[in-house]
């Protein structure tokens, strides 16, 4: 039996999909022009839009529709404190916190020496000139509590210290309402070394 | 092919790659079969028991079963006492994963090697600056070149006469130090005292230490068949920082 050329080429398209084999993405094609024609050609519609209208914030490196975003435009937020986050993920749940006012710089991933992704490859010469706009007191590492997250920590700290910016790292610990039957051994024993003397 | 099943097996995470939409293929170190690979399924499950566990540098107590190339983790767990890696201490762990990623073939049992490995992890994380320890790193390019069979000659030169700690030598792959009638009569000519103390492993004079660097660095480049190891060019662009 032989597939049409279209058919075969749009299922194998579906496969660039974190996480779709040959068999969702088949089920997902024909799923789209049995059943949702309409949705099918919104889909398409979209991809080839955002692919045309998103660009990367020159400040943030967030997907933007604009040279600068929204958020690096406001005059709500603190421009003294960037935050360098990995993936627009990661800075959708620090805002999330509402505890943070200052602006951010999304790496778009991570150095990860055995992946063959190094500083140059995350393109941190970018970061550098952002950090240094004179305007940047402080930048807030919030990478990952990986070895890859704090690999990448280590680099930027090596990165801004001859700029004169501070470099703070976000501290790691117990989950707030967490107790501690629950909490894995990693995430104990590391909060056990880096313990604080109490204040009163 | 033979089925395989371990319990509770002393083993390090050397790298991960993700596999299919929830799982792992896990490379890892392990005491008593070496170098071998692992099927952790549903491993990034955002819920997954082992989720956090599966990381490099960290000792761990492995169980699998299975065969063929690619066996099944069945269990994981923490056995602790190892700080995390952090600063460039941090980059000499990925650099000696590199390694072993590189050169060593899977399902050769190596305990001494592994034994080495711990060691120098637990001195690595020990420091809370995270500063290289250049004399850990040359003990395990030894150690590991020991264990691939390719082991140094350092107290005879390639005539049979013993070292001596004063005259220059020029070690050649295959043969070894080959004695020179000056410094300059070879490119990267080493001291005789610097291959005793790299026989030795004492790194107490600088000389040693520098010279030990050139020779591994040509050593190793020569067993990894010029490939260049990603981990180093990092180490570059961090020192010229
Ligand atoms: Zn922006």
């Amino acid at each position: 039996m032989s597939t049409p050329t279209s058919l075969e080429a749009l299922i194998e398209a579906l496969r660039c999909l974190p996480g779709v084999g040959p068999k969702s993405a088949q089920r997902m094609a024909y799923h789209l022009l049995q059943h949702d024609r309409s949705g099918a050609a919104r889909l398409g519609e979209a991809v080839g839009r955002a692919l045309q209208a998103l660009q990367h914030c020159q400040r943030c490196n967030n997907f933007a529709e604009s040279e600068i975003c929204e958020r690096c435009a406001s005059p709500r937020r603190d421009p003294t404190v960037l935050c360098v986050v990995e993936s627009p993920v990661d800075m959708n749940m620090m805002e999330q916190t509402h505890a943070f006012q200052g602006l951010y710089y999304v790496l778009m991933g991570r150095i990860s020496p055995l992946d063959g992704c190094g500083p140059r490859e995350l393109g941190l010469e970018r970061l550098l000139a952002r950090a240094q706009d004179g305007v940047v007191k402080e930048v807030v590492l919030a990478t990952n509590f990986t070895n890859e997250g704090e690999a990448t920590a280590h680099y930027i700290t090596a990165l801004l210290k001859p700029s004169g910016v501070s470099v703070t790292r976000i501290a790691r610990g117990v989950p707030v309402g967490g107790e501690l039957e629950y909490v894995d051994s990693g995430t104990l024993a590391q909060a056990l070394r880096e313990r604080r003397v109490c204040q009163t | 092919m033979q089925r395989q099943r371990a319990d509770a097996q002393p083993a390090f995470v050397l790298h991960t790659t993700p596999f299919r939409e929830t799982s792992l293929i896990v490379e890892a170190f392990t005491r008593d079969f070496g170098r071998i690979a692992l099927l952790a399924r549903g491993a990034r499950r955002p819920r997954s028991a082992i989720r956090g566990l599966l990381m490099a540098f960290q000792p761990l107590e492995l169980g699998w079963a299975g065969k063929g190339e690619v066996l099944t983790l069945m269990k994981a767990e923490w056995q602790g006492g190892q700080p995390l890696l952090t600063g460039q201490a941090l980059f000499c762990g990925y650099y000696l994963n590199e390694l072993l990623l590189h050169l060593l073939p899977r399902e050769d049992a190596h305990e001494r090697l592994f034994e080495r490995y711990r060691e120098i992890l637990a001195r690595l994380g020990a420091d809370p600056t995270g500063k290289v320890r250049e004399a850990d790193l040359r003990c395990f390019e030894k150690a590991l070149l020991q264990e691939l069979g390719y082991g140094l000659t350092l107290d005879h030169d390639n005539a049979g006469r013993a070292i001596t700690a004063t005259a220059h030598y020029h070690y050649r792959m295959e043969q070894g130090p080959v004695l020179l009638s000056h410094a300059g009569e070879a490119e990267g000519a080493v001291l005789g005292r610097t291959l005793l103390d790299l026989g030795a492993e004492d790194f107490s004079e600088p000389r040693t230490l520098a010279e030990a660097k050139q020779l591994m660095r040509s050593l190793m480049a020569y067993y990894l068949s010029g490939k260049e190891l990603e981990t180093r060019k990092i180490f570059k662009e961090l020192q010229e920082l």
